[in-house]
């Protein structure tokens, strides 16, 4: 049945009209990414994102504070600080004084000092409102004392990019600029402090070139548009439509240029772990009485920490490499999820990839807060094909090596957890330098000044392997492999038959008991039988219980003496 | 008084709304999405605006779409309905802010009572009984099982700003505590976008007993009696009936003022039904104040005479109440049973489609509320509910049996239905004995 005007219409009752409605002004206003009808509070509410379409609005640098800073904290710096017009660029005065009038900014930055979640930080905010915030003389002057300042109170600093670039209206200084703002942050970081960069729709240009990417933490908010030139005149330039994504944050993290991308409503917990992990004279957590403490007497009631070398059924070499491949076997995100808190991983090489066969990051190792670095085995093909069945590129241990050069400015420990088939034998990774990027890590490890230690806990294979192995002290699990070459590869070079890789594997002398006792690494660990995630927990306290003492005893050593020995610890080999 | 009332909702409240309207000679407005073209609210409204696509979210939900619709059809008052934005305090302050009549309470009543917190707080310095429970939101496990262990077990964990059974959970020992939390915040965090939770001490086996009141912009509030919901499913309301048969008038009073209490004490203006839990003993608990229009409202329009659309849309344009709380005289006895396209046979699964025929009963004492017509294709994305069926008679036995007779008229083809399921209910020697509480059909399965 069909009831398209079937029904009467009853009489409306006369009278006088009912009041329109009607909707007033600033009530609704348009997402300029979905083009949708929003209600402006909704959009205020939630972080400025669009509630429909997920957008991520614009926001006004005193908002912007607002949401990341704890209220009432934020102290503001240099307010009336204006700059001339120092090309003489006609026009130029008037529209600085038309939009003073209009957005109630002095300048396209603000700058201060701020807690946030109680952490202190100078924090500076770019505005977009105020000619796209342009970097001119007035925004390069504040950011550059806002440094200066944070330099000489040593406090971290926090600058939310935002920005077209270059001012063009003054020329030749607005270039300066750049120069200026990156020397500043030179001075900072040389004095051992931390800057947070968080790059927000849009980074381009000048800024680009210049603050915004010399963060020790490179943030940024999903989707947005980061890059030196703008894909317009990219565009034009070399007559090609640009893939879609490009120069969005999502491209720049798996370029390798920042860190991580966080969501508005993160980010304000976010800067603050980071803070907090990069406050001054954090100490390792007392002992205190743990829930391990009975699993661990238990195991040295029925395990030796330290393996016997040769004992009735114990299983032999070539069994040890094959459990030592095992995908069921812990992988290093199980350890650091295991032993340490607050992990904050950190991507990106600087260069040209974030490799995902190593992550690296900040986290806590009670209380104290460490550089992790581990290799990466999937637990299925689809991670496998992520994180390249645990064979990093160039790429990776150029991540790497950027961390532990990170933690020796912060005073961090590395702790290294080493678990690859060897590094990725292919054509890119001869192309980026496979050779040279591990030869970097040996030649930079060997020289690190703060305390490493790196822990084999599957397949430690060849140079691979080594380039996050040359530490203060290298340690094993029971049954994890280290090795010149696989046993495949050895028996194919030496007897042209890679079918002999067990008998190889014999001779190799590759197992840990073997290594301990040539004295290749300092300790073997205990595993329990069919090692797996599930059983991790009593391996990991033994492990979390030596590390304990490996930090007590290193971080008492000066720069000097750790260098001197890890030195010497591979002199003698 | 009101000229043009856009109806924010669909389905046979829609249609209820709009009989009003057409009644009381005001234009009606409907609005619908874009699986609802052919629904019997959108063809009955004098005008009807499509106001998006299927998913809730996209349209019927939609605050500035509807507020637009209203905007253009030159609306002066939003009627919710029951369930979308019904009790949106957002919505209400949106309509405020617009200049559009809001035929509910004002935005600040719905915000307090919404928050089970706050309500709670409001009744229990008004004097109001309430259930013992947790003094502050609750967020995390842990801190729900301390609150657990002062209230004493089984407790029920419930949203804060929960409603229609989501996000709530039993739990009998501290052993299942935290499980149940979680369960619960994770539902309540899906439906409300919120994991704000409260803990309270489980009544065993109570009567759901709730009290229809109106309440006029001068302060006036009445109560038009309870009607006893007791007979649940998954906390679904099945069966709806005035007067219960487990009140007393000396207790029907006690409950009654204790309603008017807790309406004046929120500032209540218009209609709104305050729950209880009535334990066997005799003593009561309020539970929440509905900020809406019910579900089974006719129950309480049989037993009193009056219209309850018609008194919202008359105390929304400002009027006083027409009548006093000694003019109220309950007579007779109504039930209601809810007709939903659902398979009692496979776990109550929805069964939309194509209602390929029908015959709905009629005669003295029977009403019909219903969007369903011959040809009408059920749309999968909203409520099962499809008609309300409800009777009226001189007493409760004489009422069973005429649901009876009006349940075993009920025809519909194409889809299945609870008919049958609730027609084994009205034939259920507990449920004739007036024996029933809120496991009835738990122990009815038994």
């Amino acid at each position: 049945m069909k009831l398209d005007n079937m029904f009467k219409k009853p009489s409306v009752s006369s009278g006088k009209k009912g009041k329109r409605p009607e909707v007033p002004e600033g009530l609704l206003r348009k997402c300029n990414k979905c083009g949708r009808a929003i209600i402006a509070e909704d959009v205020r509410r939630e972080f400025y994102i669009c509630p429909k379409c997920g957008g991520y609005f614009r926001v006004h640098a005193y908002r912007r504070i607002e949401m990341v800073t704890d209220e009432g904290t934020f102290e503001e710096w240099d307010r009336e600080l204006k700059c001339g017009n120092p090309i003489e660029y006609r026009g130029y005065e008037d529209k600085l004084a038309g939009l003073r009038d209009k957005t109630g900014l002095e300048e396209a930055v603000i700058t201060g000092k701020a807690e946030i979640c109680g952490s202190p930080a100078v924090i500076g905010v770019c505005d977009g409102r105020f000619l796209m915030a342009s970097m001119g003389e007035a925004v390069g002057e504040k950011i550059t004392r806002a440094v200066e300042r944070a330099t000489e109170e040593c406090l971290p600093v926090v600058l939310f990019a935002c920005s077209g670039g270059a001012r063009m209206q003054e020329g030749i200084f607005s270039l300066m600029q750049m120069a200026k703002t990156s020397a500043a942050l030179k001075r900072h970081s040389d004095a051992g402090l931390l800057y947070i960069s968080v790059l927000t729709d849009p980074t381009t240009g000048g800024v680009t070139a210049s603050f915004a990417m010399l963060g020790d933490v490179i943030l940024a908010e999903p989707k947005a548009l980061i890059g030196f030139a703008g894909p317009r005149v990219i565009e034009q330039t070399i007559r090609q439509k640009l893939p879609k994504g490009f120069q969005r944050s999502e491209f720049l993290l798996k370029h390798g240029f920042i860190d991580g991308i966080v969501e508005r409503p993160k980010l304000k917990d976010t800067l603050s772990k980071i803070l907090k992990l990069h406050a001054r004279d954090i100490k390792l957590q007392e002992e205190e009485p743990r829930q391990h403490e009975k699993s661990i007497k238990h195991q040295e009631s029925t395990l030796s920490q330290q393996v016997s070398i040769v004992m009735g059924g114990e299983p032999d070499a070539w069994s040890r490499v094959l459990l030592s491949r095992k995908t069921e076997r812990p992988a290093g995100i199980d350890y650091i999820e295991e032993m340490f808190t607050d992990f904050v991983e950190c991507c990106g090489d600087r260069c040209f990839a974030d490799d995902r066969a190593i992550i690296g990051g900040v986290a806590r190792f009670r209380g104290l807060p460490v550089t992790v670095i581990a290799q990466v085995k999937g637990r299925d093909t689809r991670e496998n094909l992520a994180c390249n069945f645990g064979m990093p590129l160039p790429e990776g241990y150029r991540k790497a090596l950027r961390l532990m050069r990170q933690a020796e400015k912060f005073h961090r420990p590395v702790i290294c957890f080493v678990d690859t088939p060897g590094a990725f034998c292919g054509i890119e990774a001869e192309e980026r330098g496979q050779g040279e990027s591990i030869a970097r890590s040996l030649y930079e490890m060997s020289g690190l000044k703060v305390p490493v230690l790196s822990i084999i806990i599957g397949e430690g294979g060849s140079g691979g392997a080594l380039a996050l192995a040359v530490a203060d002290e290298v340690w094993m699990l029971e049954n994890s492999v280290y090795s010149v070459l696989s046993p495949e590869g050895f028996a194919s070079i030496l007897w042209k038959d890679s079918s002999k890789a067990k008998e190889a594997a014999e001779v190799m002398k590759l197992t840990a008991a073997d290594l301990k006792e040539m004295g290749i690494v300092e300790k073997v660990f205990s595993e329990p039988e069919n090692y797996t995630a599930e059983n991790l927990e009593e391996t990991a306290a033994l492990l979390t219980r030596e590390i304990e003492r490996f930090l007590a005893e290193y971080g008492r050593k000066s720069p000097e003496e750790l260098t001197a020995r890890r030195y010497d610890r591979f002199r003698r080999l | 008084m009101i000229k043009k009332i856009l109806i924010a909702n669909r389905g046979e409240i829609a249609v209820r709304i709009i009989r009003a309207c057409r009644e009381m000679g005001i234009e009606s407005v409907a609005v619908y999405s874009e699986a609802d073209s052919e629904a019997l609210h959108a063809k009955l409204a004098d005008e009807a605006v499509c106001i998006g696509p299927a998913a809730p979210s996209e349209s019927y939900l939609s605050m500035d779409r509807i507020i637009s619709a209203a905007v253009v059809t030159g609306a002066d008052a939003i009627h919710p309905g029951f369930g979308f934005l019904s009790e949106n305090s957002r919505f209400a302050k949106l309509c405020e802010k617009c200049k559009i009549t809001f035929i509910g309470p004002g935005a600040e009543v719905i915000a307090k009572l919404g928050n089970k917190q706050e309500a709670r707080n409001t009744m229990m310095a008004a004097g109001v009984p309430v259930i013992p429970g947790s003094q502050k939101p609750v967020y995390k496990a842990e801190e729900g099982e301390k609150a657990a262990a002062q209230i004493g077990y089984p407790v029920m964990i419930k949203a804060a700003l929960g409603g229609g059974g989501k996000g709530m959970r039993a739990a009998e020992t501290s052993k299942e505590f935290k499980k149940c939390f979680d369960t619960a915040q994770q539902e309540a965090q899906n439906a409300f976008g919120d994991g704000m939770m409260y803990v309270e001490h489980l009544i065993q086996s109570p009567r759901h007993i709730e009290f229809q009141i109106l309440a006029d912009s001068y302060g006036n509030v009445i109560h038009l009696g309870e009607r006893d919901c007791s007979i649940q499913r998954n906390h679904q309301k099945l069966i709806e009936e005035s007067p219960s048969a487990e009140l007393s008038e000396e207790l029907r009073q006690k409950m009654g003022e204790a309603a008017v209490k807790a309406a004046k004490a929120a500032h209540y203006v218009n209609a709104g039904t305050i729950e209880f839990l009535l334990e066997k003993d005799g003593s009561f608990y309020f539970m929440e104040m509905n900020t809406r229009i019910q579900v089974e409202h006719p129950v309480t329009e049989w037993v009193t005479g009056m219209d309850l659309i018609k008194e919202q849309i008359r105390i929304a344009s400002g009027r006083k109440l027409s009548c006093r709380q000694e003019d109220i005289q309950l007579s007779g006895h109504s039930i209601e049973c809810r007709i939903n396209a659902e398979s009692p046979d496979k776990g109550f699964r929805p069964s939309p489609g194509t209602v390929k025929d029908m015959h709905l009963p009629g005669g003295k004492g029977i009403r019909i509320d219903s969007a369903i017509y011959s040809g009408y294709t059920i749309p999968p994305y909203y409520d099962s509910m499809i008609a309300k069926l409800s009777v009226w008679a001189r007493n409760r036995s004489e009422a069973i049996r005429k649901m009876r007779s009006a349940l075993g008229e009920v025809i519909i083809e194409g889809v299945d239905t609870n008919v049958d399921y609730q027609y084994e209910i009205l034939n259920h020697p507990e449920y004739i004995s007036g024996n029933i509480d809120i496991d009835f059909i738990e122990n009815m399965k038994r």
